[in-house]
């Protein structure tokens, strides 16, 4: 299968690694060899017919700054839209950055590829919470794969298990912690009763809180994956001017030392179901399945005919999100072999 | 003696003979079982049961439903009343604060228990416990945050 990696950082280079220690196993279980037809970062791209080789692709990366500098077949300042004709591939990893005012350049990447009869596999949510329903709708329109397990909770199965394992229930709601940035805050505020701003700078400090953390704190990034699952998992059609957000930075340590005389936690939760759309803090028992703490994330899905289902795991992260979108890759190739 | 329960379940099947074994169990006779489903709230419905047996056979009862997790609303025609915590926090003054509490006063079937209040330079955290019957929780969840927006505080309740 040949694939091109478009954005190439935490995520793409994770892709990378991954195709490169699973190499030998994908091959002798699946049949599976994947190549890595072309890659492309915000200044250029590399391509090759018969497949670049990830760990110089890595290298070539972290030193000089860009994949453009491949040797040989590297191509500075061309731009992903043209690399996508410049070459023949199967299937597009589309993992730029979430954009949550217009979806670029992902939106674009994604829809040259589908109108091109291109499989596509995505961890990025901007577009996805902008235009579900235009992306999905092309995609099927066109009869091509578009997978997305990686957008929402990283490592987390949480898309393909409710679509694919879970086929015989209604799925009534589903209620979790969805961003990792923000649990590890407001758990390390409880176990240390720090105050939110001296959190966030030791978050920062640890490469847990971007520099700019205004889409993680004011919780745009939970209300993002929610409407993926909104969409994906329950069938409602919204996007994410329809989500109730309420972000952690009013949150004081008197309220987190308040709830925790009750026995309660503050979290971050999502709460999706067919008539509610939201996202802020709330209490939950420290008992309960929410009482998850790190930068994990958890959800629990509420269904008709299983009960309740909790699933628990890394959100972010290279290799993890990483692993999510390999394992869109492999399920792709299944479902044609 | 008799009692009248009314027990909240999930709609799923199974779950009313789940209810009922602890009933069985202990001995308590079923006499009726109305199974109000046309007032289903999301995925609950209220069970009417009416049992039968002595008074310790009917609080063993009780007890075994309350362990098992199985919610009861009703006891005899009178519901049963539940605690719920919220949290605020933000700029408030003390009248500001009288009238919240007033204001959730004034909602059927809720009392306000208990208010713990914690200062800092910056903001006021608020701690309202409150008692309210099961039917006017959804209302009680309404109200609290239409309080936030009018008071610009931020609120924070129960899951
Ligand atoms: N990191 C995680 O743990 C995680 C988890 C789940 C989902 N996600 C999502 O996955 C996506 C990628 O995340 P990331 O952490 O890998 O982000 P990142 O480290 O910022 O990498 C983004 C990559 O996209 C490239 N890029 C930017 N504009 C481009 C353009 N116009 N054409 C081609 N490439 C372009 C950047 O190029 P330069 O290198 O030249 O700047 C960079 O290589 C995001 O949408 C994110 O929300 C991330």
């Amino acid at each position: 299968m040949r694939i091109s990696i478009v954005g190439f950082g935490a995520v793409g280079q994770g892709v990378a690694k991954a195709i490169r220690s699973t190499q030998e196993r994908l091959r002798r279980k699946y049949n599976l060899k994947i190549d890595i037809v072309a890659a492309a970062d915000s200044k250029g791209a590399a391509i090759q017919e018969d497949g670049l080789d990830p760990q110089k692709l890595i290298k070539v990366k972290t030193e000089k700054g860009s994949v453009a500098y491949y040797p040989d077949h590297g191509h500075e300042d061309m731009d992903s839209l043209q690399v996508l004709d410049e070459v023949e591939y199967d299937c597009l990893v589309e993992v730029t950055p979430t954009n949550i005012i217009t979806g670029e350049p992902g939106k674009s990447l994604i829809t040259k590829a589908i109108e091109d009869g291109k499989d596509v596999v995505t961890s990025n949510k901007g577009h996805l919470s902008l235009f579900y329903k235009e992306l999905v709708g092309l995609a099927k329109e066109h009869d091509v794969n578009f997978k997305f397990e990686a957008s929402v909770g990283g490592a987390m199965p949480i898309i393909n298990f409710a679509q694919e394992t879970l086929p015989s229930s209604r799925i009534e709601s589903i209620i979790g912690i969805l961003n990792g940035t923000t649990n590890f805050i407001l758990s390390r505020m409880t176990a240390e009763g720090s105050s939110y701003e001296q959190t966030l700078k030791e978050a920062q400090e640890l490469g847990i809180a971007e520099t700019d953390p205004t889409q993680d704190v004011e919780g745009l990034d939970a209300a993002c994956k929610s409407v993926i699952l909104a969409n994906a998992v329950l069938g409602r059609e919204c996007t994410l001017d329809d989500v109730e957000v309420t972000g952690i930075t009013k949150i004081t340590p008197e309220a987190i030392e308040l709830a925790k005389e009750d026995g309660y936690h503050i979290k971050l939760i999502a709460e999706i179901s067919h008539e509610i759309l939201r996202v802020g803090p709330r209490l939950v028992k420290d008992t309960s399945p929410y009482a998850v703490d790190g930068t994990l994330n958890m959800a629990t899905l509420r269904t008709d005919l299983a009960g309740e289902i909790t699933v628990i795991g890394k959100g972010a992260g290279s290799l993890e999100t990483a692993s999510a979108i390999l394992t869109d890759i492999i399920n792709i190739w299944k479902s044609k072999h | 003696m008799r009692m009248s329960l009314v027990l909240e379940l999930q709609d799923v099947p199974g779950q009313l003979v789940a209810a009922l074994e602890p009933i069985a169990s202990v001995g308590a006779n079923i006499v009726t079982i109305i199974h109000e489903r046309d007032v289903k709230t999301g995925a609950l419905v209220p069970v009417q049961v009416t049992i039968e047996g002595d008074k310790e056979t009917l609080d063993l009862a009780i007890k075994k439903l309350t362990e098992k997790g199985i919610r009861i609303i009703e006891k005899d025609g009178i519901p049963l009343k539940e605690k719920v915590n919220a949290i605020l926090v933000g700029k408030i003054s003390e009248e500001e604060l009288k009238g919240i509490v007033d204001n959730i006063n004034n909602l059927e079937g809720v009392k306000v228990a208990d208010l713990s209040l914690k200062m800092s330079t910056t903001s006021s955290t608020i701690k309202v416990t409150m008692e309210a019957e099961h039917n006017s929780l959804g209302l009680l969840e309404d109200k609290i945050h239409k309080i936030g927006v009018e008071h610009r505080l931020l609120v924070i309740t129960e899951t």
